[in-house]
């Protein structure tokens, strides 16, 4: 029973940690420029698509090219849509990316088909390891670890740089960040490339999960993603890597410990949970009061 | 062709001046209902496949529409109305299919549902209230959120509706099954005349108080407040008001496809429908219509062009998948160059009439 406990537990905090980044990754855009980027599951799906085609040709070139792929995929958008829509109101931003994700999935569909491209990738992460009487799956360790060293590093560069505070400083405030000097074009550019580090690393993991891929990889994670980033609030960078975490443990638990009857519906709860948790705080779980109503 | 919609119609009511005001949202009406008719009547030229396209974008203009009375009016987002479109839908089904044939294909349905059974028309009828009825149970939580909140909450509606609808075999099939069987019995010219129905009576909707009231509060919500306009019971009528029309939409979605499953009923469908409303331009009843069957009308031209035709000695053809690639750069296109949609958020008002400022009213700036 413990053992199924602690078993349980690590595969939620690595289900947790996955949808943590990809809320993250979204979390990042949106402080800087009120875009809920529904698209970064395109980006996704064009990282995982790079790596299943690349791995033959070895990790070392594979997981490189993929997260350049990603990085190239988020600046594009940005250059190419986003840039052009500074005006529009959240609402509009986000039907925008709504549009630019179903074109870009048409796209990949018309290049690769719509069946699923497969590859090995990372095989020997997909083991379950025994330890101690528990089993547990090689790839729920490395998503922690992964996820763990990304957030240190993502840490390190936004307090310790200065580009990091900029972009920091941006994020809780944008209008104010100009006013005293910080670069806007630079700052908007460099939280699309950071998101697209991010969707790199969740494409890694669900890519070795599945070892399949199609043109609509990415979307479910982004949707998850995106209703984590709201209920932990998306106004704050912290906010949505929390909300994004919650969902993600809550969704695998559930999955875990319902009733084979009932996990059916798993996600139908976590959904009711996600429109008490907006009911009561609209802002989102992190932020105090009503928060900064910025539109 | 310029007129704020709607709100300041209302003020102006004498002299031949204020006939035209009058009309003029009349005249809106009339022409777009004259273009359903005229698209519809493209049927007879263009051969049965068209005909199948044109009855499901007339379902979907009925979606659009009432996606347009509650985002128009509220100007709050909401990806939830699929989910009043799949209860009208699963409505319609389990009310038209033979009791015997729902014995043998939805086994496990509560008993009291094998022998309720109702024609047609009745059924669809009965899916609007159950939308309406969806609608007003939640509304009382979903209307209280503004924007992304709204956005996401409205999201997770759909997701709790669809996966219930999924898995409940109690009131449908089994999961991963559809229910089939459902009678042939709509055609083209009824499904018609159900959108004129709809377009009709969003319009009527548009004059009443609770629209106007939210129409007052989308344009500023802190002064609709101070003026004593209690925004979130206004959202509720008209949130409920829209579900009865996506309830209809869905059982005459039932009727036409005449297999319904919960994955057709879903985020595709919400994306579509929302694409089509944007495209048109949200603000206005003229946009919900004109960007449903503008949106439809590249589809069939797509679908023809991807098929081949010939145009003098050339036979000019798009690759297959170019056509949901054309119309994903149309939608893109028009947010970037034209955010407003093809109809700028107007409706139609009569063409030959001069322009002129109301007294007290801003000059309207010519689009």
């Amino acid at each position: 029973m413990t053992g199924q406990l602690i078993q349980s537990l690590v595969d939620a905090l690595s289900a947790g940690a996955t949808l943590g980044l990809a809320a993250l990754s979204i979390g990042l855009v949106f402080g800087v420029i009120r875009l809920a980027n529904f698209a970064q599951a395109e980006i996704i799906t064009a990282s995982a698509y790079c790596l299943i085609f690349t791995w033959e040709l070895g990790w070392f070139i594979a997981v490189p090219l993929s997260i350049l792929v990603a990085v190239a995929m988020s600046l594009l958008m940005e250059f190419t849509v986003f840039s052009r829509m500074r005006s529009a109101n959240p609402a509009t931003l986000l039907i925008a990316s709504f549009g630019l994700s179903f074109l870009l999935q048409r796209v990949y569909e018309l290049m690769f088909s719509n069946n699923v491209r497969t590859a090995p990738v990372a095989s020997g992460l997909a083991q379950t390891v025994e330890f101690a009487g528990v089993r547990i799956q090689l790839l729920s360790v490395a998503t922690i670890v992964i996820a763990g060293l990304l957030l240190l590093g993502l840490h390190l560069f936004l307090t310790r740089t200065s580009m990091g505070l900029q972009l920091k400083a941006a994020a809780a405030d944008f209008r104010t960040a100009r006013l005293i000097g910080i670069p806007a074009g630079r700052v908007i550019a460099l939280s699309f490339a950071l998101s697209g580090i991010l969707a790199a690393a969740v494409a890694f993991v669900l890519t070795v999960q599945s070892g399949a891929v199609g043109p609509t990889f990415g979307v479910q994670i982004t949707i998850l993603a995106l209703v984590g980033a709201v209920i932990g609030g998306i106004d704050k960078i912290s906010g949505s890597l929390a909300g994004g975490f919650l969902v993600g443990f809550v969704t695998s638990m559930l999955a875990t410990w319902l009733p084979q009857e009932m996990s059916n519906f798993k996600d139908a709860y976590v959904f009711v949970l996600v429109i008490g948790v907006l009911l009561f705080r609209p802002s989102g779980l992190l932020i105090k009061g009503r928060g900064v109503a910025r539109t | 062709m310029s007129e704020p919609v709607g709100v300041v119609n209302a003020s102006v009511t004498s002299s031949p001046r204020g006939l035209w005001c009058r009309l003029g949202p009349l005249w809106s009406l009339v022409s777009l209902l004259a273009i359903v008719y005229v698209v519809t009547l493209m049927n007879s030229f263009l051969g049965d496949s068209v005909q199948v396209q044109l009855q499901y974008a007339l379902v979907n203009l009925i979606i659009v529409v009432a996606l347009q009375i509650f985002i128009g009016t509220s100007g709050v987002l909401s990806f939830g109305h699929v989910a009043f479109v799949a209860v009208g839908a699963w409505t319609v089904g389990l009310l038209t299919i033979d009791p015997e044939l729902k014995r043998n294909l939805l086994p496990d349905l509560f008993p009291f549902l094998f022998d309720l059974n109702a024609p047609w028309l009745v059924a669809v009828v009965i899916g609007g209230v159950v939308g309406g009825l969806l609608a007003l149970v939640v509304s009382p939580v979903l209307m209280r959120l503004n924007g992304l909140q709204a956005g996401i909450a409205t999201f997770a509606l759909l997701g709790v509706v669809n996966q219930v609808l999924t898995y409940w075999s109690s009131v449908g099939p089994r999961s991963g099954q559809s229910m089939v069987g459902i009678p042939d019995v709509l055609n083209l010219q009824t499904t018609m005349l159900f959108a004129m129905a709809a377009i009709v009576a969003a319009w009527l909707f548009q004059r009443t108080r609770p629209s106007r009231l939210l129409r007052a509060a989308r344009e500023d919500g802190i002064a609709a407040a101070s003026s004593g306009i209690n925004v979130v019971s206004q959202r509720i009528i008209v949130f409920a008001v829209s579900g009865i029309v996506a309830g209809v939409a869905g059982g005459l979605f039932a009727l036409t496809n005449r297999v319904v499953q919960s994955s057709q009923l879903n985020i595709e469908l919400t994306f579509v429908t929302l694409a089509m409303l944007v495209l048109g331009g949200m603000l206005s009843l003229s946009g919900a219509v004109i960007g449903t069957l503008v949106f439809s009308l590249v589809d069939v031209l797509l679908v023809r062009l991807q098929n081949g035709v010939e145009i003098g000695a050339y036979v000019v053809s798009v690759p297959q998948g170019a056509r949901a690639i054309i119309l994903g750069l149309i939608l893109v296109g028009m947010l970037l160059f034209r955010p407003s949609g093809i109809t700028g958020g107007r409706e139609f008002v009569w063409p030959l009439r001069r322009e002129r400022p109301l007294p007290g009213m801003p000059p309207t700036n010519e689009s």
